[in-house]
């Protein structure tokens, strides 16, 4: 194994987190199917079962997605404060490891390895639940949540999301690991606290408000940027139909060709790479607090 | 033969302080060279832009590298422990001895594992659980295991008993230091290491104020207790440091007649902890 696989190992053995949290939560999710009130209503059509399918992984995918977001936050904050403060920063820098090998690898395990546990864990999580509701509720939803081409569906939309998240949210995740890099205590504080005074500044001394406007965008802007005008397509009458009445696919719902054209895309990941960078230079130099 | 570590005016300043002003080092290979000041004297800043683990002003090569620019090489040649405390919580011990053979090429295994199958320490303990002893062990193991050319020590026995400390000392002269290796340790308790040193460095306020082998301190510095009607007789030669012991003025003075002193009193070399106290407390007696 190579000095990259090793320094990922590392991040997995400090942070057992990265597993324990989707592995717990899907424990509860099942939990909930099997303990929970079913109350559903009988799917009869081909295009009920196929919302239902569809609507019943979505829904799976996206509480994990918020758990994962939640999640990695946390982890660029203390990927490059934790070893600060406790001072083993001081062991592993007396190893041959480049600062700029270790806070990529790092950057790597928040937007790729990560969001991909969590994949692996919704899709399991998704998969029994779904068995678990099938036999509950035999008599109204039969064999609705098995339809392989939706389960495709999902897999696509997943690693779309994972794409897409990694290279939208990447000057958050720099902006993270800067201040992770840099902050001698309170790194949550720090995160918050210079985007808000600068808001603030600029809303009382020019009255406008570019600088919120730029953030909100960047935090929820994503769908926006990334699909085809989801609701639109979601809050058809009968069944999950596009505007021409054939049943929604993931390839109608994504947008890659607007995303991966968009300056936004671009611009906001050329500021990712600046932080980064930033990053680097600031562990090369700060080694305790 | 060319210097291991070389510095020439090296500088480090946080904002307004100061803490290396213009220093010059020159430690050659296969020494044990001990860094002594006191606190706040700049000893903990050598030694980090030794390690490239800062940024600095003026030159300086360790291992014919620049280290803060090439800290990632370097480490390949040298390996440091700063404290023992630094190993992190959750590692265990397999983890550790795994992870470091792994991004180490002069790393070895054997050697790691041998030194630890002499201790109670067993793989799947976690850093946490271990002493303070103990965490010394592990490092020490993996550290001893590395094939370095330059082995840098950072107040290495802080916070651990007389028991550690002692068992630390022993392992790194009786199982690591031989003539292809260079030791350099810093440390405030000057009496613990006087015995292992071949060289030693003095550094107050930042700056040097003694750089010499041991060999050399027995002929350039000596001691005279002086009995006090041959006080001012002694005083003439220019001693450097005086100091008041159980109704004797002890004399200290650096390159004077041995030939002479002697027949003030009694002559004998300092110790390096009282050399340290007479260089570091200037004229004032």
């Amino acid at each position: 194994m190579n000095t990259s696989t090793w320094l990922i190992r590392r991040e997995f053995w400090e942070n057992r987190a990265i597993w324990v949290i989707p592995a717990v939560f899907g424990a509860l999710l099942i939990l909930a199917a099997l303990f929970g009130q079913v109350s559903i209503p009988k799917l009869t059509s081909p295009a009920e079962m196929h919302e239902a399918a569809g609507a019943f992984q979505v829904i799976v995918g996206a509480m994990f997605y918020v758990v994962m977001s939640v999640y990695a936050t946390w982890y660029l904050l203390d990927c490059l404060y934790a070893d600060r403060r406790d001072r083993s920063i001081l062991f592993w820098k007396s190893l041959p490891l480049s600062d700029a090998r270790t806070v990529l690898i790092k950057l790597l395990v928040a937007m790729i390895l990560i969001p991909l546990v969590y994949f692996v864990a919704a899709d399991a999580t998704a998969l029994i639940a779904a068995f678990i509701l099938s036999i509950r509720a035999k008599a109204s939803l039969g064999s609705a949540l098995w339809q392989a081409d939706v389960w495709w569906d999902i897999q696509v939309l997943w690693l779309y999301c994972v794409v897409v998240t990694a290279i939208w949210y990447l000057p958050i995740a720099g902006w993270l690991m800067l201040v992770s890099a840099w902050a001698k205590r309170a790194v949550m504080l720090w995160s918050v606290l210079p985007p808000l005074v600068a808001y603030i500044f600029e809303r009382v001394f020019f009255g406008t408000h570019v600088i919120g406007h730029t953030l909100a965008r960047r935090l929820m802007g994503l769908p926006m940027v990334a699909f085809n005008g989801a609701k639109h397509v979601w809050t058809q009458g009968s069944g999950v139909v596009d505007n021409d009445g054939l049943p929604v696919r993931v390839w109608n719902l994504i947008n890659p060709s607007g995303f991966f054209t968009s300056a936004e895309t671009w611009i906001g990941a050329a500021v990712g790479i600046v932080l980064i960078v930033g990053a680097i230079q600031l562990r090369m130099r700060r080694s305790e607090i | 033969m060319a210097a291991l570590i070389e510095a020439k005016d090296l500088t480090k300043k946080y904002g307004a302080h100061v803490a290396l002003d213009r220093a010059n080092l020159n430690i050659e290979a296969g020494r044990i060279v001990g860094l002594i000041g006191p606190n706040g004297a700049g000893k903990t800043s050598a030694l980090r832009a030794i390690l490239g683990l800062t940024n600095y002003e003026g030159q300086l090569t360790v291992l014919g590298r620049e280290p803060f620019r090439d800290r990632t090489a370097l480490m390949n040649d040298c390996c440091f422990i700063a404290d023992v405390a630094v190993l992190p919580s959750w590692l265990r011990v397999d983890q550790a001895i795994d992870f470091v053979a792994g991004v180490h090429p002069r790393f070895r295994r054997d050697r790691a594992l041998g030194f630890l199958a002499k201790t109670q320490i067993t793989g799947k303990r976690r850093m946490r659980e271990l002493s303070k002893g103990m965490k010394t062990q592990v490092h020490l193991a993996l550290t001893m295991a590395i094939d370095a050319k330059l082995l840098v020590l950072d107040e290495p026995t802080l916070g651990l008993d007389i028991l550690a400390r002692r068992a630390f000392y022993d392992a790194l002269v009786n199982d690591y230091m031989d003539e292809t290796r260079t030791i350099l340790i810093t440390t405030h308790q000057v009496e613990e290491v006087e015995n292992l040193l071949t060289d030693i460095i003095f550094i107050d306020k930042g700056r040097i104020v003694l750089d010499t082998s041991l060999e050399d301190v027995a002929t350039r510095f000596s001691a005279v207790a002086v009995t006090a009607d041959r006080l001012d007789a002694a005083r003439a030669e220019k001693p450097f440091y005086e100091r008041h012991i159980l109704g004797k003025m002890v004399l200290y003075f650096e390159n004077a007649d041995a030939g002479k002193l002697a027949a003030f009193g009694e002559l004998h070399t300092p110790s390096v902890s009282d050399l340290f106290v007479a260089k570091l407390s200037g004229g004032a007696a």
